[in-house]
C-alpha cells in the first residue's frame, strides 16, 4: 500500500514511468471502509430487501411470495400497536428531552460555584451501560420497595405500579430515558458557549432581560444545534430497543412493545425473517422520510450564521 | 500536556449583572437537577452494600445498619457476585475486555487510514463516497441486523466473538462513519505544508500518514478510541443477537442474564453486579474527561 | 496541572494495560481443561441454581462413568430462542433442554433430529413412561425428544389459613363452586380496605394463562388442530376467572398482586400467606421446604367444573422438559448416549426428586415416593397418570398463540375486555397464524417439488 500511495505527489514521484492514478490510490486508502460497507451495510440492505419478498423461516430456505409480507403488515394488529407505541414514545420523549437538556445546559452555562460537580452529575448517567441503567430503574420503579414510590410515600402520595401498569409503563420508560441526556446537554453547552458575547451584550444594553435574551438571541443562535439534535434524537428514539426489551419485555399488555423489539421478535424469536425484513424496510423508509421532513420543515426556523 | 488540546474557555457567563438572588435561584435549581441525576447511581451503590433484608426494607438509608458494618456487607455482596456460578463474572469481564481491546484497536487504526484517504489525497469520486459515509449514519441498525446474522453465519463467525469486533477493522463498518468524519476534520486542520516538506524528503503517503499525521492526531484518535470503547462496553443488542454460547457472553449480556425472568436474584446482588459493570466506564471518564467531552460535543455538532 | 495530567495519563495507561492483560490472559471456561482431549458434548439447559446443580450432578456422573466423551453443561435463561438462533447460525450445541411445547415448531422446521432409530437402539420405548408422556415427545408420528423431567399441576392449599377462615383443612375444594366458596371465606382485608389475603387468584402464577378451559372440559384446539379459544366452555372458564378481580375490585387486586414476592423467594405469596390456594407444580414444595419448612399445607387435584367432576379422574396440566438433538450437532450419537444415560431409572428418579417433581416413568420406586421432598407427590403422580391429564397443545404456532392468550388474559383480568370478545379475538388471531403456517408449509412443499434436483439451497443461504 505504501509504495502505491507514493505516486500521488508528482513532484517527488520516484516511479515516474508507472504512475498510479490518484483515484486508485484514494480507493486503496479507503478500501477497508469500502469492503466493510459492501459486506456489512450494502449487502445486508440488499438482502433485507430480497428477504422481505420471501417467506424465510431462517431454518429453511426462502420461498418467493412477492409483496405478501407488506400486505400482511396492514392486517397485523401488533404492527399497528408497535407503530402507535413507538410514535407515542417518540412524541413524549423528543420534546421533553430537548426542552430539559436545553434548560439544563442554560443553567450549567451560568457562573456559579460547584459547576464541575453539577456538570459531572448530569453527564455521568449517559455513560452507564444500558443494561445497568435498566437494572437500576427496575429497582427504582419497583411498586412496593422502589426508591421512587418510597419517596412519594414520604410526601404522602401513593405511587403507581409503574412498570406493571399499561397506563404507566410507557411514561415510566420516558422518565428513565430522560436520565440519559448527558450528550445533548454537552452539545448545547458547547453551542451556548459559541454564542457571540457582543450580541448578548447588545441585547442587554437594549434592555432585554435574561429570559428575553434567551428567547430572542440565544435560542435562535443555537438553533442549528437544536435541529441537529432533534433529528438525531428522533432517529435514535424510533429505534429504541434495549430499555423496553429488558425492563418490560414489551408488556404489560403490549403497552411498551416497540418497533425494533417487534422486528427482533419476528427475526429471532418467531424466525420470520421475511416478515422481519419487511418491517425493517418500513422502518428504514420511515426514518429516511422523517429525517427529510424534519430537515426541510425546519429550514425556515433555523438560524444559520454566515460561515 | 502536549497531546491535549487547549481547554475551551468554559466558564463563560451571560453578560450583565448576576444578581445574588438570581444566582441563588440558579444554584438551587442546579442542585435539584444534580440530585435527581445522581440519586439513581447513589441508590444503586447504597443498595449494593446492604444485606438483602435491609436492601428491601422501606427505610430510606444510605448505609447499612450499623454503618460500621458497611465494609463487611460490601465485601460479602461483591464477592458473592464475583464468584456466582450463574453469571461467571470473571469470564464475561474477560470477554468484554477482549472485544473492547480488539474492537477499539481495529476501529482506531482502520478509520485513521480511511480518513487519510478522504482528507489528504485528492481524487475523483472522493466527495461522493464521503457523502455515502455520512449517509450510512442514517441507517438504523435494526434494519440490517437480521441479514447480518445470516452473513456472519455464512462466514462461520457465529459461535465466536468475531461479529462484535471484526467489522470494526473494516473502517468501523456500521459504527465507523462518525469516526471517519471526526478524523477527516482533524486531518484537514493539519497544515498541508507538513506533507509537502515530507514529500520533498522522499516520504510516501504511508510515511506521511505514519510519521506526521498519526502522531499529530493523537487527541482525535483518543476521542475515537474512548467513544468506541464506551460504545462496545455498553452494547447490548449486538451481543444479544450474535452471541449464543454462554462462554462468550459479555458483561452487558451477563448482567441481563443475572436478572433472570423468574427474578430470583436479590436486589442487593443485582446492584452490586451493576456497579461492577458501571465502574470501568466511570473510571475512564474521570481520567479522560476533557478528551471525552470534546468528542461528545463534536459528535453533536457535526454540521 | 501538568503533573496531574501525567499521573492521569499513567493511570489510563495502567488501566488499559491491566484490561488488555486480563483480556488476553484472563480466565477461560474451566471445563475446557477438564475435557482433556475427550470428545466434547455441549449441552444447553435453562436450569440454573438448585435445579441446575442437580442436572450438573447427572452430567458429572456421566463424565466419570466413561472416558470417551465429556459433557459440558451450560445453563441460561431464554435458552429456546438462543438455541434456535444458534442452529440457524450453523453452530448449535449437541443437546438442548427445552420445554416440550417447542417440539412441534422445532420438528416442523427441521431444527431438531428425529430420534426413532437412536431410541430403538437404546431400547427407549413408550411403555417405560406414564401414558401422557410419549405424546409430548413426538410430532406427526416421529420421536423428536426424550423426557428429562415432568410435573403435574395440582392445588396447593394452606391448611392453617383454612382453619383461620373456619374451613375444614381436610376438605379441599373439589369443584369450581367449592373453590369459589373457599375463596370467599379466605378473603381478608385490613381496616383501610387493602387486601391481606385471598383464597385464590388465577394470575398467581400467570404462567399458564391458556389452560383454564381444560378444567371446564374443553381445550384450546379442535381435534383437527384449529383454534378453539372461544369454545363456550372456554368462555365460561374465563368469565369465572374474571369474576375474581371483579368481586375483589380490580384496582385493589392489581395493587395486591404488585406486592407479591417472586417465585424462588421467601416472599412468594403462597409462602407469605397472601394467597391461600394456588395451582402449581410439585416443585413448589421445594420452595416451602427451603423457606417455610413448618408450613401447614396440603395438595389436592385442582377443582374442575361441577358437571365435569369425577373423583377417579383428576384433571391437570402435565408439563415436561425434554432433551433434543439439534440439526447440525457435531456428535449426535455420542450425544444420545448421554441422553440414554439420563433415562436410567435411578437417574430419572434422582433428578425428579432433586427438582421436586413427579417421575415421568410408568412406575415409581417405593423409595422415590417415600423420600420425595414433596410429601404429596402421590397426588401429582395420580394427576399425571389420569386420563384427564392434559398436555400443551401440539402446534407449530404455539409461541404466537400463547402470546395472544397472555394478552387476552391481561385484558380480561383488568376488566378491559369481555371474555367472549377477547377469546374470539384470540381464536381469530390464532387461526390466522395456523392458516398462515399451513399455507407456508404447502408453498414450501411445492417449491421443493418444483426444484427437486435443482440447486439444493442450504438453509440461510446468503446468496
Amino acid at each position: 500500500m505504501s509504495r502505491a500511495a507514493n505516486h500521488a505527489g508528482p513532484a517527488t514521484d520516484r516511479f515516474a514511468g508507472q504512475r498510479i492514478p490518484p483515484t486508485l490510490v484514494g480507493l486503496l486508502w479507503i478500501s477497508p471502509w469500502l469492503a466493510g460497507f459492501a459486506l456489512f451495510m450494502a449487502l445486508p440492505i440488499a438482502l433485507s430487501l430480497a428477504y422481505s419478498l420471501t417467506d424465510y423461516p431462517l431454518l429453511e430456505s426462502p420461498v418467493w411470495i412477492g409483496l405478501d409480507n407488506y400486505r400482511a403488515l396492514f392486517s397485523d394488529p401488533l404492527f399497528a400497536r408497535v407503530l402507535l407505541n413507538t410514535g407515542l414514545f417518540t412524541l413524549m420523549y423528543v420534546p421533553a428531552s430537548t426542552a430539559l437538556s436545553i434548560l439544563i445546559a442554560v443553567l450549567l452555562n451560568q457562573r456559579v460555584p460547584g459547576l464541575w460537580a453539577f456538570r459531572t452529575a448530569v453527564y455521568i448517567p449517559s455513560l452507564v451501560p444500558v443494561v445497568a441503567s435498566a437494572m437500576i430503574w427496575l429497582w427504582l420503579f419497583n411498586a412496593d420497595l422502589g426508591l421512587i414510590n418510597l419517596a412519594l410515600r414520604v410526601l404522602g402520595l401513593e405511587g403507581p405500579n409503574w412498570l406493571g401498569s399499561p397506563a404507566w409503563a410507557l411514561p415510566a420508560l420516558v422518565i428513565m430515558s430522560l436520565w440519559n441526556i448527558g450528550q445533548p446537554v454537552v452539545v448545547y453547552l458547547a453551542a451556548l458557549q459559541d454564542v457571540p458575547r457582543p450580541l448578548l451584550e447588545a441585547a442587554s444594553l437594549d434592555g432585554a432581560g435574561p429570559l428575553r435574551r434567551l428567547w430572542h438571541v440565544t435560542l435562535p443562535m443555537i438553533s442549528p444545534a437544536i435541529l441537529f439534535n432533534v433529528i438525531v434524537t428522533t432517529i435514535n428514539t424510533l429505534q429504541v430497543f434495549a430499555i423496553p426489551y429488558i425492563m418490560t419485555e414489551g408488556g404489560p399488555d403490549n403497552s411498551t412493545l416497540m418497533y425494533s423489539h417487534y422486528l427482533y421478535n419476528n427475526a429471532f424469536v418467531y424466525m420470520k425473517m421475511g416478515y422481519a425484513s419487511a418491517l425493517a424496510w418500513v422502518q428504514f423508509l420511515v426514518v429516511l422520510a422523517l429525517t427529510g421532513v424534519l430537515w426541510f420543515a425546519s429550514h425556515g426556523l433555523v438560524h444559520y450564521r454566515a460561515a | 500536556m502536549p497531546a491535549q488540546r487547549p481547554a475551551n474557555p468554559r466558564e463563560q457567563p451571560l453578560p450583565g449583572r448576576n444578581a445574588p438572588l438570581a444566582r441563588a435561584v440558579i444554584l438551587a435549581l442546579l442542585a435539584a437537577v444534580a440530585l435527581c441525576y445522581a440519586a439513581p447511581l447513589v441508590w444503586m451503590i447504597s443498595t449494593s452494600i446492604k444485606p438483602e433484608e435491609q436492601a428491601i426494607s422501606r427505610d430510606l438509608r444510605l448505609l447499612p445498619d450499623p454503618p460500621g458494618s458497611t465494609p463487611a456487607h460490601a465485601a460479602s455482596n461483591y464477592s458473592a457476585v464475583w464468584t456466582d456460578p450463574s453469571i461467571d463474572f470473571p469470564l464475561y469481564l474477560r470477554n468484554s475486555l477482549l472485544v473492547a481491546l480488539l474492537g477499539v484497536t481495529g476501529m482506531t487504526l482502520s478509520t485513521a487510514v480511511v480518513a487519510y484517504g478522504f482528507a489528504r489525497i485528492r481524487w475523483r469520486g472522493r466527495s461522493f463516497l464521503f457523502a455515502i459515509v455520512l449517509a450510512t449514519m442514517m441507517i438504523p441498525f435494526p434494519v440490517i441486523m437480521a441479514p447480518l446474522y445470516v452473513i456472519f453465519a455464512q462466514l462461520g463467525w457465529i459461535g465466536s466473538l468475531k461479529p462484535l469486533w471484526l467489522p470494526a477493522w473494516f473502517g468501523g463498518a456500521f459504527h465507523g462513519a462518525f469516526n471517519i468524519f471526526l478524523l477527516r476534520q482533524f486531518y484537514m486542520g493539519i497544515p498541508k505544508e507538513l506533507d509537502e516538506a515530507a514529500r520533498i524528503d522522499g516520504c510516501s503517503h504511508w510515511g506521511i500518514f505514519w510519521r506526521i499525521i498519526l502522531p499529530l492526531s493523537r487527541p482525535a484518535l483518543a476521542v475515537v478510541a474512548l467513544l468506541y470503547f464506551t460504545y462496545l462496553w455498553n452494547d447490548f443488542l449486538g451481543p444479544l443477537i450474535f452471541l449464543n454460547h454462554r462462554d462468550q457472553f459479555t458483561l452487558a449480556l451477563g448482567l441481563q442474564l443475572y436478572q433472570s425472568k423468574a427474578g430470583n436474584t436479590p436486589w442487593n446482588l443485582l446492584m452490586a453486579a451493576s456497579t461492577m459493570v458501571v465502574a470501568p466506564v466511570l473510571a475512564i471518564f474521570f481520567l479522560t474527561q476533557r478528551t471525552f467531552i470534546s468528542g461528545v460535543a463534536a459528535e453533536g455538532l457535526k454540521e | 496541572m501538568s503533573h496531574a495530567a501525567i499521573t492521569r495519563r499513567a493511570a489510563v495507561g495502567m488501566l488499559a494495560a491491566a484490561g488488555a492483560g486480563f483480556a488476553l490472559f484472563g480466565p477461560r471456561p474451566d471445563s475446557d481443561r477438564a475435557a482433556r482431549g475427550r470428545l466434547v458434548i455441549d449441552y444447553w439447559e435453562k436450569w440454573t441454581g438448585h435445579e441446575g446443580r442437580a442436572m450438573q450432578h447427572i452430567v458429572d456422573r456421566y463424565n466419570q462413568s466413561q472416558d470417551r466423551a465429556y459433557v459440558r453443561y451450560f445453563a441460561m435463561a431464554g435458552i429456546d430462542q438462543k438455541s434456535i438462533v444458534a442452529i440457524a447460525g450453523g453452530n448449535p450445541p449437541d443437546i438442548i433442554g427445552m420445554g416440550n411445547f417447542s417440539v412441534p415448531a422445532y420438528a416442523e422446521s427441521g431444527a431438531i433430529m428425529p430420534l426413532d432409530d437412536l431410541a430403538a437402539a437404546h431400547s427407549i420405548t413408550p411403555d417405560r413412561y406414564a401414558p401422557a408422556v410419549w405424546p409430548m415427545l413426538t410430532h406427526k408420528g416421529r420421536l423428536y425428544a426424550i423426557v428429562n423431567t415432568c410435573g403435574a399441576l395440582a392445588l396447593f392449599y394452606n391448611r392453617a389459613a383454612f382453619r383461620d377462615a373456619g374451613l375444614d383443612p381436610d376438605a379441599p375444594p373439589r369443584t369450581i363452586s367449592e373453590l369459589d366458596a373457599c375463596h370467599e371465606r379466605l378473603v381478608r382485608q385490613s381496616a383501610d380496605g387493602r387486601l391481606e389475603r385471598v383464597g385464590f387468584l388465577h394470575m398467581e402464577p400467570d404462567w399458564w394463562t391458556w389452560h383454564w378451559g381444560y378444567y371446564f372440559g374443553t381445550s384450546v384446539l379442535t381435534p383437527e388442530g384449529d383454534a378453539a379459544a372461544d369454545h363456550p366452555a372456554n368462555i365460561r372458564a374465563y368469565q369465572w376467572a374474571r369474576s375474581y378481580p371483579q368481586r375483589l375490585g380490580v384496582e385493589r387486586t392489581l395493587r395486591f398482586q404488585a406486592g407479591f414476592g417472586f417465585y424462588g423467594t421467601p416472599q412468594h405469596p403462597f409462602l407469605a400467606g397472601q394467597v391461600a390456594m394456588t395451582n402449581q407444580g410439585p416443585w413448589l414444595a421445594n420452595l416451602i421446604n427451603a423457606y417455610k419448612p413448618d408450613m401447614d399445607y396440603a395438595v389436592a387435584p385442582f377443582p374442575v367444573h361441577d358437571d365435569f367432576y369425577d373423583p377417579d379422574q383428576p384433571a391437570g396440566l402435565l408439563d415436561s422438559d425434554v432433551l433434543v438433538i439439534p440439526r447440525g450437532a457435531r456428535h449426535p450419537e455420542e450425544a444420545f448416549r448421554f441422553i440414554a444415560f439420563t433415562q436410567q431409572p435411578e437417574n430419572v428418579e434422582f433428578l425428579s426428586a432433586a427438582h421436586c417433581k413427579n417421575s415421568p416413568l410408568a412406575t415409581s420406586s417405593a423409595d422415590f415416593l417415600a423420600s420425595h421432598p414433596n410429601p404429596f407427590v402421590r397426588v401429582h403422580a395420580a394427576v399425571a397418570s389420569s386420563p384427564r391429564a392434559f398436555i400443551f397443545p401440539r402446534m407449530r404456532t404455539w409461541e404466537q398463540y400463547v402470546a395472544e392468550f397472555n394478552a387476552a388474559m391481561q385484558r380480561i383480568w383488568r376488566g378491559n375486555a369481555e371474555p367472549a370478545a377477547a377469546l374470539a379475538a384470540v381464536r381469530r388471531a390464532g387461526q390466522s397464524q395456523i392458516d398462515e403456517a399451513r399455507a407456508a408449509a404447502a408453498r414450501r412443499a411445492t417449491a421443493r417439488a418444483g426444484s427437486s434436483g435443482g440447486a439444493g439451497r442450504g438453509p440461510g443461504s446468503a446468496g
